[in-house]
């Protein structure tokens, strides 16, 4: 009796074993399978967590966004087609709002957030960079005269500031090109040019400033992305025009993700694309259309401090939010 | 807010579910083999069904009802509401909202006045309404019923409806108590807030009567009437002191001719003013009345009257020349003086305002004047309407900027003349391409103008031209796209056989922001490569300047082939934005427009199109003959050889058998583009075309000093169009106007003053807006001929009759100074107080919010127009279907339960044994008792299976003879057999096999025995 009992006991630890071990290759298999999509360009990296936004003229209402900033503690301001800037917590509730002095000639284009916490806003009709306290209370403008000489600027895109300070303006228009500002707003120096040569520009569109004080360029008319250091010195310089995955189309805006990662926002192909930041693509998320998850000309983009991206999918006047 | 509720179509088939207790009864009797739990389950089951099906066939609904309000506010934005009341009435909307508006109500907001908008459709949020509001309306009317059925519409469904309507009532177009009760009909209940007008006298100039037989240098009264809407009370006797002023204006030349202190008491006032006319001429009278205290009037709107007359002399000419290019027609003018035509000379920057201003004039000539010299296509509608229903005659004179060179084609215009402005014939005219790059999404009704401006280029180009429009889409590798293409991915297609697709896909054409202008222009180069026969190419760019500069490549390429780019800042954001498009039309040869006024863009697009229209003009250095072709009445007199001339417009005959083609100049291989003078009878008037010019130019050898016939040509060709004069018989006409009506007036007598009776006189009217109703007389007495039309709106109406054939037309005009919402002095309170007390189906009815003047805002908000005292809405569906998919489930339920006993002893056993392997114990070793228990049961079930195998086989009875048995009784027998025959497997004949044999043999014996009996 003791070995037939003994015969099925050690007949049953191999099944056991291989029950266990099988599970074990179909979880591992779904994680890679998962990795494998995360990693292979063209495929979903994303899932929308909140949709939010109402075209409209009220308060809290949306009328074609094009500009975005989030600050450190997840507040998100907006700037629309009625030259408002709107302040909204993560979930897109409503803070507070105001309005550029002016803007007959054209809404601001461009919004970011200095390390004082104070809200830059790319005046880009009025040739200006005009700098509100978090309240919207108006405490400095930088430029204001159209023109090429040092402290001129054409139309200015977007507004970053470095660890030192210091201030990186871009402009596009007749000159293309980035200045580089004190903190006070003197002039120290430019470098670009209208052109597609690598370290010219067609639309230098957005800017990200990386740990390293590096300063990525959405180069969006010439589909690129440019990297420069705090001296105009080219640093590195990729991508191509095209649908594909890894392709470019009008690339409006960029954010640095983590593990050398980084977002391009496309508002030509309706999608953002998730890079190594040597150019490597390793996915996207959004299509063209009206529907949740569906993009219709993105203009920016923004990560909280959560890791989840903020979409302004401007022509559907509102803001996609994607955990990843 | 929403609840549920059910209910049946049909209720009286739930009287089946009095069947149920029979049911139970009977389950509980047939079923009692199953056991108690089973057959309680199936029982309940097939109760379940029978329940599902009763229900489905009572077809119930399920009904969702909703507390939720929905109230649209409908204001009147007509002119008679004083701009005072307009904001409290906005004022008391965004309040109302603000203040008893609870969470899911939704409040919207429609402005009316001839025609109604929404504003505000309806939110569930405090929508705020604007001081100004936005929608375009015509507010010289009040069409309240319009307002009603357009809140109506947008009210949603799923809430109880409400439309408050703020309001004087004083609707003059439409019948809103009609509309209202059909909205209470359905349901929508209505609140009213009357609009008083805060004035203590009302004085209006009712009438400037001027006799209509004015002769030169007679004596004539005119009357001007005044009206105060006042009444004398105690405290106030209601005058109005202030002083009234009567003007005339001849050539834009006013004169004062009487100015006098007057004080108006209630009621009507007539104030007489004697005066006379000296020289033939149109003559514009106004009397104003001006108050010494403008509060005393409630409005200033209707206090003047206009009127007019004409004193008619000699033959009158008016010769149209463009104010760039004056005097070119110098000669022509002088030499028609010199033949006893009065001609009147007017640069385009002085044209007419109005048709009465044409209607001194027997005849227009529009000398080589391009279109765009015409602000509007009103102005070029008033000379057709001119020529064709107030029978004037119309000359159009060559040049290059005339005809289809000068962008007449497709207009008003080329319809009121003989010749068509465009050449059909591809052999004659070479072709012209014109692609069009549009980006004006940042300019206010950016996508309106766009398209209108892309019609105007379209209307100019001939249908051998290409047209092209680039604009920015999205879609591809550029974003940049064709609005139209062929199946080769072309967008410069011929416009003539795709005219109506243009226009149709140019409707639903919606641009994106254009970031770059390179991949925009870059497929426009393409396109323009791939016209080899397109001898004028050229672009035109529309943009506000913000997308990025073109790249030094596509320029280039534009330049290589020949392509001309005209850019139109519109919009620009500032330097920078015009600075690139002016480049742009620098580096190839374009012109730079920058506009500031988005009305001026048509005509800017009208002026580009003509640069691709301009092979229509043929001219020829050593010059060429003309030919007379037809000896019309303009020819008189005149004959061959005529001079040579040096250019002319060509264009193409209409294909109408009225259009004599007089002179033709034989230059292409097809006659119908080579005609020189063609003239045809357009409407009641005359109409001519001479295609070349007078004496400049193309026709130097046809100056007078070198041709005789020159005054001849031209004078005979101004007299033959004019206006005819009436010769036989003496008809009088009158107009006067009353409370919105016109009244026209004929008497008609013969040579020897007896009345003409019987007279058939028809004509027509043409109101301030240039359209054209018909108009008849009927007899009222001897000679007399009355008939009448509304005259609504503010402006002149002209009215042209036919008193019979070969009878002159009788001509006749009235003004209409002030609008119908002036006449009405008072709040029409019964109306608003009949809407209000209109009952909802289901509901209360409304309520008139704040009737006294000395109502305050307060006031109107003390009542809460979203209360709930309407019909609560429900909303029905249908469920049926979802009761008999159910009870179709239950149904495979209740027999599943009773033909299978299922067994769930095998749940703790496998819940065991997951449990030993996620804890990774030994199992227990099976139990004696449980094995015994296992062994027992199989045992029994041995038995049972071998006794249904024993039932099973054939066992022949010791007492029958199967021989002799009936077939039928033997079939079941022989058919249950069958089943275990299926079962053995092959290897070797077993004994059921062999006992099966033998049975089968013993049956065919028998059906052999039958047989043979029966044989």
């Amino acid at each position: 009796m003791r070995d037939e009992h003994a015969m099925p006991s050690r007949a049953r630890r191999p099944t056991r074993a291989a029950i266990a071990i099988v599970c074990l290759v179909v979880a591992a298999a779904l994680v890679s399978l998962r990795a494998v999509a995360v990693n292979t360009p063209g495929a979903s990296v994303g899932e929308v967590d909140r949709v939010w936004g109402r075209r409209g003229l009220s308060e809290g209402r949306l009328q074609k966004p094009r500009a975005m900033a989030i600050d450190s503690q997840d507040r998100l301001y907006l700037v629309d087609m009625t030259a408002r800037i709107q302040a909204f917590d993560a979930d897109g509730n409503f803070l507070r709002g105001w309005q550029t002095p002016t803007h007959k000639n054209g809404r601001p284009s461009g919004l970011s957030i200095d390390r004082r916490g104070r809200v830059l806003v790319a005046d880009t009709h009025y040739y200006r960079v005009l700098i509100y306290s978090p309240q919207g209370e108006l405490v400095q403008t930088l430029g204001g005269k159209h023109g090429y000489s040092p402290g001129e600027f054409g139309m200015v895109t977007d507004v970053v500031q470095d660890s030192q300070g210091n201030y990186y303006v871009s402009e596009y228009g007749e000159y293309d090109r980035i200045h580089k500002l004190a903190g006070d707003g003197k002039f120290l120096l430019e470098w670009g040019g209208h052109g597609s040569e690598p370290g010219q520009f067609m639309r230098p569109q957005n800017m990200a400033i990386d740990e390293q004080d590096r300063i990525w360029v959405a180069d969006a008319c010439n589909h690129r992305i440019q990297v420069f250091d705090t001296q105009g010195t080219l640093l590195d310089c990729w991508g191509q025009q095209g649908l594909a995955a890894g392709q470019l189309q009008y690339p409006y805006d960029l954010v640095l993700g983590p593990d050398d990662t980084l977002y391009v926002c496309e508002f030509g192909n309706h999608r953002v694309q998730k890079f190594t930041r040597d150019g490597q693509p390793l996915g996207a998320w959004g299509t063209f259309g009206r529907g949740e998850g569906q993009l219709h000309n993105p203009w920016a983009l923004v990560r909280d401090s959560q890791g989840r991206l903020h979409v302004l999918d401007t022509n559907n006047h509102r803001v996609q939010r994607v955990t990843l | 807010m929403w609840q549920l509720d059910f209910t049946c179509e049909h209720p009286w088939w739930l009287l089946l579910l009095l069947l149920l207790p029979w049911v139970w009864w009977f389950g509980r009797k047939s079923m009692a083999g199953l056991g108690r739990l089973r057959s309680a389950w199936v029982i309940a089951i097939r109760t379940l069904v029978i329940v599902c099906l009763v229900l489905a066939l009572a077809e119930i609904q399920l009904v969702q009802t909703s507390d939720r309000m929905a109230v649209v506010f409908v204001l009147d934005q007509s002119r008679s509401i004083p701009e005072q009341q307009r904001k409290a009435m906005v004022e008391y909307t965004n309040e109302a909202i603000r203040q008893h508006r609870r969470d899911e109500d939704k409040a919207g907001v429609i402005v009316y006045g001839r025609e109604a908008a929404i504003e505000i459709p309806p939110f569930d949020e405090d929508v705020e309404l604007p001081q100004l509001v936005e929608s375009v309306l015509d507010p010289e009317h009040t069409n309240l019923a319009a307002a009603i059925k357009l809140a109506q519409a947008s009210l949603p469904e799923d809430s109880s409806k409400r439309i408050v309507i703020v309001s004087d009532g004083n609707e003059n177009l439409g019948d809103a108590l009609e509309q209202a009760r059909a909205a209470a009909e359905s349901g929508i209940g209505i609140d009213v807030v009357p609009i008083y007008y805060h004035a203590r006298a009302e004085v209006s100039v009712e009438k400037l009567a001027i006799p209509s037989d004015v002769r030169q240098g007679q004596p004539f009264d005119m009357r001007v009437v005044l009206n105060n809407s006042a009444e004398a009370t105690a405290e106030d006797s209601g005058e109005v002191s202030g002083v009234l002023r009567v003007s005339q204006t001849t050539e834009g030349q006013p004169l004062t001719l009487s100015e006098q202190r007057v004080t108006i008491g209630p009621g009507k006032h007539v104030f007489t003013l004697r005066q006379e006319l000296e020289q033939p001429n149109f003559y514009t009278f106004e009397a104003r009345f001006i108050p010494d205290d403008r509060r005393d009037d409630g409005m200033s709107q209707n206090n003047k009257a206009t009127n007019f007359t004409y004193i008619r002399g000699s033959a009158q000419v008016l010769l149209i020349e463009d104010h760039l290019e004056r005097g070119q027609y110098d000669l022509l003018v002088e030499r028609l003086r010199s033949q006893d035509l009065e001609v009147t000379v007017r640069p385009t920057n002085q044209l007419f305002a109005n048709l009465a201003e044409l209607q001194p004039y027997d005849t227009v000539i529009l000398a080589n004047v391009p279109r765009e010299r015409f602000e509007s296509d009103d102005l070029i509608e008033m000379l057709v309407r001119n020529t064709e229903q107030m029978g004037a005659g119309l000359i159009m004179l060559g040049g290059p900027n005339s005809y289809g060179a000068g962008g007449w084609a497709n207009t008003e215009l080329e319809k009121a003349m003989p010749l068509d402005f465009q050449i059909r014939n591809p052999k004659v005219l070479p072709k012209g391409a014109l692609a069009l790059l549009m980006h004006a999404s940042e300019i206010p009704e950016g996508n309106f103008w766009q398209k209108k401006i892309a019609y105007e280029a379209l209307k100019t180009l001939g249908p051998q031209d290409y047209c092209g429009l680039v604009h920015y889409s999205g879609a591809g590798v550029t974003g940049a796209d064709w609005l139209w293409r062929d199946q080769r991915a072309n967008g410069m297609l011929p416009v003539g056989p795709h005219r109506q697709r243009m226009l149709a896909l140019l409707d639903r054409m919606t641009p994106g922001d254009m970031p770059d202008f390179d991949p925009g222009l870059d497929l426009a180069l393409q396109g323009f490569k791939t016209l080899r026969d397109a001898a004028i190419r050229h672009m035109i760019v529309i943009s506000d300047g913000d997308p990025s500069a073109p790249s030094v490549r596509v320029m280039n390429g534009l330049v290589a082939e020949n392509v001309t780019v005209t850019t139109v800042a519109v919009a620009a954001h500032g330097p920078a934005g015009n600075n690139l498009l002016q480049k742009i039309a620098d580096d190839t040869g374009g012109k730079y427009y920058r506009v500031t006024n988005n009305a001026a863009l048509p005509r800017i697009f009208q002026r580009e199109a003509r640069r691709v229209a301009r092979p229509l003009v043929y001219e020829k250095e050593e010059g060429f003959g003309a030919q007379i072709h037809y000896p019309h009445e303009i020819l008189s007199g005149i004959e061959e050889p005529l001079p040579p001339l040096t250019g002319f417009v060509m264009t193409t005959v209409k294909d109408s058998p009225l259009v004599e083609v007089a002179m033709l100049a034989p230059v292409s291989p097809d006659a119908a583009n080579n005609t020189l003078l063609a003239a045809w009878t357009y409407g009641a008037g005359r109409a001519v075309c001479w295609t070349t010019d007078a004496g400049q130019r193309w026709t130097t050898n046809w100056a007078p000093e070198d041709w005789e016939s020159f005054d001849q040509l031209f004078s005979q060709m101004t007299r033959w169009s004019m206006r005819p004069i009436a010769e036989q018989g003496n008809y009088t006409m009158a107009i006067e106007q009353e409370d919105g009506q016109v009244r026209v007036i004929v008497t008609a007598l013969d040579p020897e003053d007896e009345f003409i009776n019987f007279l058939s006189i028809n004509g027509a009217v043409i109101g301030p807006d240039m359209s054209t109703d018909a108009l008849e007389l009927e007899q009222i007495a001897p000679g007399r001929y009355v008939g009448a039309f509304p005259a609504e709106g503010a402006g002149n109406y002209f009215v042209t009759l036919s008193p019979g054939v070969g009878q002159a037309p009788l001509r006749a005009g009235v003004n209409v100074a002030y609008s119908a919402e002036f006449r009405d002095r008072t709040t029409n309170d019964a109306l608003l107080k009949t809407l209000a007390e209109l009952t909802p189906q289901d509901g209360e009815p409304g309520v008139a919010i704040g009737t006294s003047e000395a109502s305050s805002l307060e006031d109107w908000l003390a009542t809460n127009v979203f209360r709930e005292t309407l019909a609560i809405p429900k909303h029905r569906s249908p469920a049926w279907h979802y009761l008999v998919l159910l009870g179709g489930c239950l149904f495979f339920a209740d027999v599943f339960f009773r033909r299978v006993n299922a067994n769930f002893a095998w749940v703790p056993v496998a819940a065991a044994r997951a449990r030993d392997f996620v804890l990774r114990r030994e199992g227990e070793a099976p139990k004696t008792e449980y094995l015994d228990r296992l062994r027992s049961s199989k045992a029994e079930v041995g038995q049972r299976i071998e006794q249904q195998r024993t039932a099973a086989r054939f066992e022949p009875s010791p007492d029958i003879d199967p021989a002799d048995a009936p077939l039928d009784e033997i079939k079941p027998e022989s058919s249950r057999s069958e089943q275990p025959r299926a079962a053995p497997k092959a290897g070797g004949v077993s004994g059921p096999q062999a006992e099966e044999e033998s049975y089968t043999s013993r049956l065919l014996k028998a059906k052999e025995r039958v047989w043979k009996d029966r044989q």
